[in-house]
């Protein structure tokens, strides 16, 4: 059942030490609720944040979070997918429009990373990761992506300079993005020569530690006024996840068969513009490949070629600037991809504008793909 | 310290850390370690428990900088994927005299090493982690 994005709310993603998860929360949540007019109506808040018990010490933020915004009495759920919780929490609005349970859901993304010092955030999305065996070491948030970034690397022949034009273009797609935490751009060549996270990571290939809130308003055919967009169909695929169980580490099983599985039940040709999870910069070629948008280990020769720009063919691939520039407050982050995407297709959205989009893809994965989430967005 | 971690953890988990046991699963022959309750390829829950070569090659390698709240002293931390044969894992390395002696490629040993020190009881916790192999030390 295709359900509606209605209203939409968005905070630059920074570190915000002045405001609170919940201050956040309700800044993107009033946001939202001013352009369906009013509260009323909505009857059940879905909020999506992975750290919140960490870096806020708050268990069911839900709950407590409905009442501090005005909306006690509402039916509320946290919904957990380490980064792909926010495209899981629009997943679960989804169905709880289709199995009646309700006919207009908030959900609001939002994540604090920057209450402690980085090397705590380090530890903390460490957990993003399978724990069974790595929580026995101190390996921190880029170990994983770093081994498969040198895997790629070897395995295909491509130089580190020529995977630098992904975090470039993000950085110029960001500086039109009011959202972005990134707002400056880079040339390719400074991304191996700034700081070395973890070899071969750079603090440029990496995503930035920074909090960020996003809302949206999914409504049902019945009590839709004024939709920006509309969902068509949203799939989801867990997978191995862990890099030395996968035979082919350099493609995402689950996203390979959660965009089977949407493929499946919708058409996803003629796609003019994708928000992807690009974590880190090896994660894009690797997503773009594993949906075969390219043929394997040419991805990074295309997007140093121009491809996937604004100056390029469709699909036009975040122009928000992506997980890179835009920023990735990792619970939020999946409802910001959803948000600007739905501003995309309604030709509001204040960045870069992708011509005549009325059909966008939006993917969310949890590390390197525990879980992934795939939806597409339409025109109405 | 690596993340903040019960000695019941370290018990439960004695077997697969310290003397490197996987799980081979008796329908489709598949290796995974550390052991799982069913085979993560087939969902077969016969399994076996065996005891997984000490020695392997070193798929891929990384020299963390950005470590984790509390390994400061420890850093630069080295991790990597490494080929068993039967399968892979991921593992610290330590004995890395330089980090330009990692390569794809050379070989590497496991050695049990400790790991963390429990403030409160006074334990010490050990696991096993890869080193370059001599000739390449
Ligand atoms: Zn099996």
């Amino acid at each position: 059942m295709v359900v509606y994005i209605e209203g939409v709310g968005l905070t630059k993603v920074g570190r915000h030490y002045g405001l609170s998860i919940k201050d956040l929360a309700a800044q993107v949540a009033f946001n939202a609720i001013e352009q369906v007019g009013e509260p009323e109506g909505i009857d059940y808040l879905i909020f999506s944040s992975a750290l919140a018990p960490l870096q806020d010490n708050q268990l069911d933020i839900a709950g407590y979070v409905s009442s501090y915004i005005g909306l006690r009495g509402i039916r509320a759920l946290n919904v957990e997918a380490g980064e792909a919780s926010g495209l899981a929490a629009i997943s679960i609005a989804k169905s709880l429009l289709e199995s009646h349970q309700a006919d207009k859901v908030l959900v609001i993304g939002a994540e604090k990373l920057t209450e402690y010092v980085s090397s705590k955030a380090y530890k903390q999305l460490q957990m993003l990761y399978d724990s069974d065996l790595r929580s026995f070491y101190n390996i921190g948030f880029a170990a994983d992506a770093a081994l498969l970034m040198r895997l790629y690397m070897n395995t295909y022949d491509v130089d580190r300079e020529t995977l630098s034009y992904w975090p470039a273009l993000m950085h110029s797609n960001a500086k039109e993005n009011p959202y972005a935490m990134l707002r400056f751009a880079i040339k390719p060549d400074r991304v191996s020569k700034s700081q070395i996270l973890a070899d071969p990571i750079t603090l440029l290939d990496a995503y930035p530690i920074g909090d960020g809130a996003a809302a949206v308003i999914v409504s049902s055919k019945d009590v839709v006024k004024a939709p920006l967009a509309k969902v068509t169909a949203i799939e989801s695929s867990t997978g191995l996840g862990e890099i030395e169980l996968l035979d082919d580490p350099l493609i995402f099983d689950s996203l390979l068969n959660a965009y089977r599985k949407l493929s499946s039940i919708a058409d996803v040709s003629q796609i003019d513009f994708m928000e992807i999870h690009d974590s880190f910069t090896i994660v894009a070629p690797i997503i773009l490949e594993s949906i075969g948008l390219a043929e394997r280990g040419k991805a990074p020769e295309l997007i140093a070629e121009g491809h996937f720009s604004s100056n390029g063919d469709k699909p036009l691939i975040n122009p928000s600037g992506g997980l890179k520039a835009r920023g990735h407050p990792i619970g939020a982050t999946g409802v910001y991809q959803v948000a600007e995407s739905a501003l995309q297709i309604s030709g509001e959205f204040p960045g870069i504008k992708v011509d005549n989009a009325r059909r966008g893809l939006v993917i969310s994965l949890n590390g390197l793909g525990s879980n992934s989430y795939v939806a597409l967005l339409e025109g109405v | 310290m690596a993340m903040d971690l019960s000695i019941s953890r370290f018990w439960r988990k004695k077997v697969s850390l310290y003397r490197l046991y996987g799980s081979r699963c008796k329908a489709c022959g598949k290796v995974h370690y550390p052991p799982k309750k069913a085979c993560p390829y087939c969902g077969s829950r016969d399994l076996e428990l065996i005891e997984l070569p000490k020695k392997g090659k070193l798929l891929s390698y990384t020299t963390i900088y950005a470590v984790p709240e509390g390994a400061r002293l420890k850093s630069p931390i080295y991790f990597g994927l490494i080929d068993l044969g039967v399968t892979k894992v991921v593992a610290e390395l330590t004995d890395v005299v330089d980090k330009n002696s990692l390569k794809e490629g050379i070989e590497v040993e496991a050695v049990l090493r400790k790991t963390q020190e429990d403030r409160d009881s006074g334990l010490i916790y050990y696991l096993l982690k890869f080193r370059p192999a001599m000739v390449h030390r």
